[in-house]
């Protein structure tokens, strides 16, 4: 080889095969992804359109849902958004608000708006949790539906445990609450839990989109639009890449490991028997999904995750810096805590799917991605000082990787506008192809950057997910 | 130098970089056309839309409102050239079928008549002939929503497929159409009739109205514990009191705990 201006060792050698060789392996996958994902789109959608999902609002047989929505300082939008969550097309659910501790007025907003009074509920936790204060229902029969708790802080899992040891029905919907449901979207993700045969459904999970610069009114989504500020612009790309070309595949092949904490439904007798959210890690919705699955399978039970591509569930992503580097990398210490609890999960064929596959692709690709960035990165500084970088190579090697990324985002877009067409303006569209050019090289080094710091902060023991401040949705 | 001596050589790395960069963006191009494409067609065709909108509805006041005939209706040259366009059709059956699911009595049937008589009919009878699933339903969908009672042998050989969506269409369609002979066969059926299919099923009872339910007794004495567990469910949620003794028996014969513990429910609900 002569791809090096001074005398090169194999070793060097080696090293371009193996970044080569990663970079080769990382595409692949992807594209068998968004082969896999199309397939199976195409085939929901073909049969989504002659489902009548009214069927589920008059019958009594509809699955029973327990909407746990935890709730920490949200005293500025907590009346808005409980409201909506009470005006969702669907009738048998309950929605149980967490108070887990506000340091706000969020308790006091919500005993004057939905007329609360302390309830005489006789709780047989099952899960143990931080101790509860107390537990209000409404006088008002409007709010019947409506299981107010207030708590001790004891962070996101340890609210939704106690949710989990409260819900009177057999399923429950873990939602953020400052998030944006689809009024049907209780509909789409019941109707998965009726159509088992043979397996149980353990969980259903559906598509969460950006929200940012997006018309709100009386908590719903009236009007779709793409952000003005380059961050939130690029997620909205990424989740559409990530949840269109990705997570569809391994809902196909039902090696999905994650289903977003922002909106997931479960089958609350298996998310219990698991053991419940685990409050030592900060990615307790992957961790959780994982963890019933490992029970599913070590109790050899036939078992589903099913995965619906509606756009269910609409949020707010960071809009600057600051926010966002704090969301990746807890995001990444997620990540690393449900792999390192689920170790034994690696390449182990006990566990089917999931031991061979997930586990090594989400360690590989979600993991390790980062690092090897970086460590190419690295290397790449020291070729350029000793003199040992073949320009012409790298740069090939750059254009290629920018050209598969722009590449990736363009079926992403097609993807979209095949599908769900979200975005009918114009204008949104050339946004988003301009995003996909600016991705590669402005917001996948943030990525990778707050996913070092997601590194750093697991070994010196970070714990807690930080201050989240949000900007609001827009009103009409 | 084929591929393989090039890789022998080993010089394979800048030639196989360029050719995916290539390869890429042109990819990357074709797809962008596509979307344009795309967004142009769907453009037009609403645009199309919108005017055969106004035309369709003309045209049906008038066959509801003004008791026009659609012989009438095809003397104008401008429908009939229309009409011979799928895309034309597609939306005056889409139009029709909105119109009659508001429409009762004599208006209902002046639609149904204004759909066979202009041979919109045959159009679903092809449809329902089509191998590819998807356009059975909408043939099916077509045909029951105006009630041609002669498509029910051909739709419910379509609730024997195995594509549960196909399944459900038609046994809905046959429910609509003949009431309880729509599901009698479900005795002999052997796949599993999982929930989402029961609550359609019962949907469509409640939906249609059907009053005359004899038969639905059947489904209990199925070998399919789906079909029975169907049964029980139907037989309460439409508060068959005269199904009582069936249910009855049933709880004392019952094939597994399931059934029985259903059959008892269903027995204490009707009861009490």
């Amino acid at each position: 080889m002569t791809f090096f201006n001074t005398d090169i060792t194999w070793l060097l050698d080696v090293y371009i095969l193996l970044i080569l060789g990663y970079a080769i392996l990382i595409m692949s996958s992807y594209l068998i992804l968004a082969y896999l994902s199309q397939k199976e789109l195409r085939a929901y959608l073909k049969k989504n359109s002659f489902v009548d999902y009214e069927v589920l609002l008059t019958s009594e047989f509809a699955p029973k849902l327990s909407l746990i929505a935890p709730a920490y300082n949200e005293g500025l939008t907590i009346e808005e958004n409980v409201k909506s969550l009470l005006s969702l097309n669907y009738n048998n659910y309950q929605v149980i608000v967490v108070n887990d501790g506000s340091k706000d007025n969020s308790m006091e907003i919500l005993i004057k708006t939905y007329d609360l009074v302390l309830g005489d509920f006789a709780i047989h936790p099952k899960i143990e949790t931080k101790k509860i204060k107390g537990i209000y229902t409404s006088r008002n029969a409007a709010f019947k539906k409506l299981i107010v708790v207030d708590k001790e802080n004891g962070g996101k899992a340890d609210a939704l445990n106690v949710g989990l040891n409260i819900a009177q029905n057999p399923y429950v919907v873990c939602i953020d609450v400052d998030c944006i449901l689809d009024k049907d979207s209780l509909l789409k993700l019941a109707k998965p839990f009726l159509e088992s045969q043979g397996k149980r459904i353990i969980a259903t999970g559906g598509v969460v989109r950006i929200a940012n610069q997006c018309i709100i009114k009386n908590g719903r989504l009236v009007e779709v639009n793409i952000p003005d500020v380059m961050l939130p612009r690029i997620q909205v790309l990424e989740y559409l890449r990530a949840f269109l070309l990705g997570r569809m595949a391994w809902g196909r092949l039902d090696g999905l490991l994650l289903i977003s904490g922002a909106f997931g439904a479960f089958d609350k007798e298996i998310a219990i028997l698991s053991g419940g959210y685990s409050t030592k890690t900060v990615g307790e919705d992957m961790e959780l999904i994982v963890r019933m699955r490992r029970y599913m399978l070590e109790n050899k039970l036939p078992y589903a995750v099913s995965y619906i591509p509606d756009p269910l569930c609409w949020t707010e992503a960071p809009e600057d810096f600051t926010i966002f580097k704090k969301q990746r990398s807890r995001w990444m210490r997620g990540t690393i805590e449900t792999l390192s609890f689920h170790k034994k999960m690696f390449l182990n064929p006990k566990y089917k799917l999931l031991g061979m596959l997930s586990v090594p692709y989400w360690t590989l690709f979600e993991f390790l991605a980062p690092g090897i960035e970086f460590v190419g990165l690295v290397i790449t500084v020291i070729f350029i000082l000793f003199g040992l970088l073949n320009w012409h190579f790298f740069l090939l090697l750059l254009l290629f990787v920018y050209s598969f990324a722009v590449f990736f985002s363009v079926i992403a877009l097609f993807s979209e506008e095949r599908t769900y067409h979200k975005y009918p303006k114009q204008t949104d569209f050339f946004k988003l192809l301009m995003a996909a050019f600016i991705e590669p090289i402005y917001f996948h080094p943030l990525t990778v950057y707050s996913a070092l710091i997601g590194y750093k902060e697991k070994i010196m023991g970070t714990k807690g997910w930080g201050e989240m401040t949000r900007k609001g949705f827009a009103k009409k | 130098m084929n591929l393989w001596e090039l890789y022998k050589s080993g010089e394979w790395e800048i030639p196989f970089l360029t050719f995916s960069i290539y390869l890429f963006v042109l990819a990357s191009f074709v797809f962008y056309l596509i979307i344009v494409g795309s967004r142009n067609r769907n453009i037009k065709r609403e645009k199309r839309r919108l005017e055969y909108d106004v035309l369709i509805e003309k045209v049906l006041s008038s066959v509801i409102f003004q008791d026009v005939l659609y012989s009438e209706i095809k003397k104008d040259k401008n429908f009939l050239v229309l009409f011979d366009t799928n895309f034309f059709r597609e939306v005056l059956t889409e139009t029709l079928i909105n119109l009659h699911k508001n429409y009762e009595g004599v208006y209902a049937q002046k639609l149904e008549q204004f759909y066979k008589d202009s041979g919109l009919i045959k159009d679903s009878f092809k449809k329902l002939k089509n191998f590819k699933w998807e356009i059975k339903c909408k043939g099916i969908t077509e045909l029951a929503e105006f009630n041609i009672k002669e498509a029910f042998n051909q739709i419910i050989a379509c609730a024997k497929a195995r594509n549960k969506t196909l399944k459900i269409t038609a046994i809905n369609a046959g429910i609509k159409l003949e009431g309880t002979k729509g599901i009698v066969h479900l005795t002999e059926h052997d796949d599993i009739i999982d929930e989402w299919t029961q609550v359609n099923i019962i949907s469509a009872f409640k939906k249609h109205d059907i009053g005359d339910t004899k038969g639905v007794e059947l489904l209990l004495e199925s070998q399919n514990t789906t079909v029975v567990s169907l049964g029980l469910k139907l037989i309460k949620e439409l508060k068959l009191t005269q199904k009582v003794p069936f249910v009855a028996e049933l709880s004392t014969n019952a094939p597994n705990a399931t059934i029985k513990y259903e059959a008892q429910s269903v027995l204490q609900a009707l009861t009490v």
